[in-house]
């Protein structure tokens, strides 16, 4: 292949570079040696656009920091990419700190920065969660948050859409003069030429530099690890807040995301290898350590995830290194962009452009002839709800709700897949949708998504789960839905079709309410239960044992024989209290088929279930490979889509669910090598630990925990480490596995995001609603709570039990209502 | 012997001893479950056994179980007996799938509709 320029390096900046590089007429490639856009630092970082206090003034870091960050505006504004100048705040504490402030406000004068210096009683006013021991701050209003994998990939969607074409698992491995021009040869054999380079390949910039120029840079790996913290309705945060900056870079910093997230990190540690991007005990405990000086009330239960990125720290020069090599004409270099990388992209994609353009002759196009599609599709969460009603009826597929977390809808993952540059793996999926970025990062929605993946691309679904690199089902179960439901105020809705909704609706019914109606997210009712196909299930409440699905069987002949009405493939999206406790309480739910409803009821029985803890919960060090899951998901995947997730297991958390599924992993064929517990007790129940465990000789570890997970593209084996009394790793006691999977069930959370919302009082025990035990009623009129939404149960008997009892009480109090 | 009944999630403690005359005796139990458990693990333990079975034409398998319990020896051959079998839909819980599955004299059962 032939092109007038090959950009290497599909990052924020080389994607900046490439798009720009389209703006004037040359034929422009991108070869990226991951499998998508931003595979490197531009997925792993601060998301900070930065104000540009902190550079060396004269430096290349200051110039295109300041001049990055003035476009960012118009930038996001054309490629539709969500940006906040919500301000940066730099903390100091004491009057050490303080004179440092007074040098990086001497210093953004330089950089043509504004700032301004604010004492304690203002920064308290302005951020109430920051630290009493904070004594002033340098305010930059100037500073800005954005995503900056969304930023990378619309920049790619233009460009693309300019005529740039895009080539991945493309590792340059070769660079040699051809004519005027370069000969590129990949790793996997394929070669192109171009008349120039633009080297944008970020922690292995040097090499490709090496290659071809006397002048040799070398790059230094300086890992930062992160932890994120779920949405928070109070807002942590309105600006960023860093600390003073020391030699190795900004400091920890916590700070708001665009996509209402808390970002803390990030740690600044310098490492040998290129590759390594584990996150480390040691580091994690120095990010919990620095941002508690910010913060001290970090509340470490919201963790949802920790990772880490590589910055690309160039030594010799200790700057961006900019422009056509000296003495290797037509090769541009973008060496050592680090921090303020992200920042900079935009400034930098322009003026590399206009070098390159201007060295090979080229003219700018035409306007008219410049496309501004970035392939854009409608994030429903974000739509009004008229604006969603329409666009389901056009589109089903906006309807469907994947990810329950993020509310991410098929036809965005769909359109996320079949974009120019659409997405290829889960990872590609998470970031340009969000799905599976929530709080139970992708327990729930990974099964749908490799279906979905697997539809659009023509391949097995399990082919997706192989590595992090590398059609929907028709709608089952009853759809009993009646359009005339909006009209009219039903007695009692539940909320979920599981256990708990189905016999919170029987009771509801046999009680006397006249029109009971059950939503259902799934495309089948029976909740959970559907994929618990071992027994045990219903010795109290019939008097026999049961599988799940028969026991979700039984509830759901029960509830047709009575009336209830059940409709599957429905999410509620929210449910808002009548005011002053008067009247009905409204309940909006999005369906594919039916769109954007509001439901009135009288009474409302919360019946969402729970989820699992994820793995950034438990904060478990080592690389992000594939292969790892929580027990649910396994579950899943084994028991109702047929696929096997791996050979060699290890299981972290004697949960039951994870009892289970080492017992049902070794039935399906697999070698299930232990079950690390990290507690001196199994939590699960005794049984499942005879049964499950001592059947079938899988050892149990009790006061061990895994400390290690290794493998870049795949798991490839963990490290377990005995622990103390206060459940620290002890040094010299790890034992090492070889396993392709790691499955985790470390305890069960009640899923209460409606819950919250509707501005319902809960427990921080349980983590549920507070409940009168008695009626289970919450502490808002009308809406009543049963299962696990409540608490977590270790018996499906008593789920049925206790949400009877909250279907009763919404029976009584609708009937109360109707007077 | 010692042994933990598996019956609910209560996990009784159970004292199992056998006489020199050959009658079995069981404490610790707290109902008549625990108590028949104990005896049977003792002279013939056994499981309940459940499973998947490929369904002709799709991805989704169908759960399967033992109708009772079988000896804990036949597992493997009760497991492998699921392995081998396809079933054809439709299917509603309590159909035989296998009957007397690998010799136990007990059927293997569908435990849902499909």
């Amino acid at each position: 292949m032939e092109a007038d320029v090959i950009v290497i390096g599909a990052g924020v900046v080389g994607c900046a570079v490439a798009r720009e590089l389209t703006r004037y007429n040359l034929n422009v490639s991108v070869l990226e040696a991951g499998s998508d856009v931003a595979e490197g630092a531009s997925k792993a970082n601060s998301a900070i656009v930065h104000a540009g206090f902190d550079a060396k003034p004269g430096t290349n870091k200051a110039k295109f920091n300041v001049l990055g960050n003035r476009m960012f505006e118009d930038v996001c504004r054309e490629l539709k990419v969500p940006f906040r100048r919500n301000g940066s705040l730099v903390l100091a504490f004491g009057p050490e700190e303080e004179k440092s402030l007074a040098e990086l406000s001497a210093k953004a004068e330089k950089n043509g920065v504004p700032v301004e210096i604010i004492g304690r009683d203002e920064l308290r006013r302005r951020e109430p969660r920051v630290s009493p021991d904070a004594t002033a701050a340098l305010w930059a209003p100037t500073g800005g948050i954005c995503c900056p994998y969304e930023l990378t990939f619309r920049y790619a969607e233009n460009a693309a859409a300019n005529g740039a074409s895009f080539l991945f698992d493309a590792k340059v491995s070769g660079l040699e003069k051809a004519g005027e021009g370069w000969r590129v040869s990949c790793e996997d054999g394929r070669e192109f030429t171009a008349r120039a380079v633009v080297n944008c390949a970020g922690i292995f910039s040097d090499e490709l530099n090496n290659m071809v120029s006397a002048t040799k840079y070398a790059i230094q790996a300086r890992r930062g690890e992160y932890l994120m913290l779920d949405k928070d309705e109070d807002g942590t945060f309105s600006a960023t807040m860093f600390q003073v900056p020391s030699k190795m870079g900004k400091g920890i910093l916590v700070s708001p995301t665009v996509d209402g997230t808390v970002i803390v990190g990030p740690t600044a540690e310098d490492i040998p290898d290129k590759d390594d991007k584990a996150t480390t005990y040691d580091g994690l405990e120095k990010v919990k350590a620095g941002a508690r000086r910010t913060y001290p009330g970090l509340p470490l239960d919201k963790v949802i995830t920790e990772f880490s990125g590589l910055r690309a720290h160039e030594t010799t020069v200790g700057d961006f290194i900019l422009g056509e090599a000296p003495d290797a004409p037509r090769f541009f270099n973008a060496v050592g962009v680090e921090s303020p990388g992200l920042t900079s992209a935009p400034a930098i994609g322009v003026w590399m452009a206009e070098k390159v353009s201007a060295r090979l002759g080229a003219s700018r196009k035409s306007p008219s002839l410049i496309s501004k599609d970035v392939s854009w599709w409608p994030k429903t969460r974000e739509m009004k709800p008229e604006e969603l009603a329409e666009l389901v009826e056009r589109d089903p597929s906006f309807g469907r709700v994947i990810c329950r977390c993020e509310e991410v809808t098929e036809g965005e993952i769909r359109a996320a897949i079949r974009a120019r540059v659409g997405a290829r793996t889960l990872d590609g999926i998470k970031r340009r949708t969000r799905s599976g970025m929530g709080r139970c990062q992708g327990g729930f929605c990974t099964p749908r998504l490799i279906e979905i993946l697997g539809a659009e691309l023509g391949l097995p679904p399990e082919s997706f789960l192989l590595s992090r690199k590398t059609a929907p089902k028709a709608l089952r179960g009853s759809s009993a839905e009646d359009s005339r439901d909006e009209a009219k105020t039903l007695d009692v809705l539940v909320v979920g079709a599981g256990p708990a909704g189905l016999a919170a609706a029987c009771a509801a019914k046999e009680a006397g309410a006249s029109d009971v109606l059950v939503i259902e997210r799934d495309d089948a009712p029976g909740g959970i239960l559907q994929q618990c196909i071992h027994n045990g299930f219903g010795l109290h409440r019939f008097k026999e044992e049961l599988t799940g699905p028969e026991y979700a069987q039984r509830y759901v002949d029960m509830a047709a024989e009575l009336g209830v009405r059940v409709v599957c493939g429905t999410m509620v999206l929210e449910i808002s209290p009548a005011a002053e406790g008067k009247g009905p309480v409204s309940v909006t739910a999005m369906s594919p088929r039916g769109g954007l409803k509001v439901y009135k009821s009288r009474a409302v029985v919360l019946a969402m279930g729970c989820r699992e803890r994820p793995r950034g919960a438990l904060m478990t060090p080592g690389t992000r490979p594939a292969g790892v899951y929580t027990a649910g998901t396994v579950q899943r995947l084994v028991n109702m889509d047929g696929i096997m997730p791996g050979k060699r297991v290890v299981i972290l958390g004697s949960g039951d669910i994870g009892l289970i599924m080492a017992r049902r992993l070794t039935f399906s064929g697999a070698k299930v090598l232990a079950c690390v517990e990290i507690m001196k007790k199994s939590s699960g129940l005794m049984r499942n630990v005879v049964q499950c465990l001592n059947d079938y000789d899988i050892p149990l570890l009790l006061s061990h925990t895994v400390t290690d997970v290794e493998g870049r593209e795949h798991v490839t084996g963990v490290k377990v480490s005995k622990v103390d009394d206060s459940l620290k790793p002890i040094p010299g006691t790890e034992m090492h596995f070889d396993c392709d999977t790691l499955v985790l069930s470390c305890g069960l959370i009640p899923e209460n995001e409606l819950t919250k919302k509707a501005g319902i009082e809960m427990d921080p025990k349980t983590r549920g609603p507070k409940v009168d035990p008695a009626t289970m009623a919450t502490s808002v009129p009308g809406v009543f709570a049963g299962g696990n939404v409540v608490r977590v149960y270790d018996l499906v008997d008593w789920v049925s039990r206790d949400s009877a009892t909250a279907g009763r009480s919404a029976a009584e109090y609708a009937r109360s209502l109707k007077g | 012997m010692k042994m933990i009944c598996i019956n609910c999630p209560k996990g009784c403690e159970l004292d199992v001893e056998k006489s020199a005359d050959g009658t079995v005796s069981v404490t610790g139990h707290t109902c008549p479950r625990g108590e028949a458990y104990g005896k049977s693990e003792l002279l013939n333990p056994t499981r309940m056994v459940t499973g998947l079975v490929r369904v002709a034409g799709m991805r989704k398998p169908l759960p399967v179980k033992t109708r009772t319990a079988v000896p804990k020896a036949k597992i493997d051959a009760v497991l492998f007996a699921m392995h081998q079998a396809t079933v054809q839909l439709p299917v509603a819980i309590g159909d035989v799938i296998i009957p007397d599955a690998a010799g136990s004299g007990v059927d293997i059962v569908a435990t849902a509709n499909m």
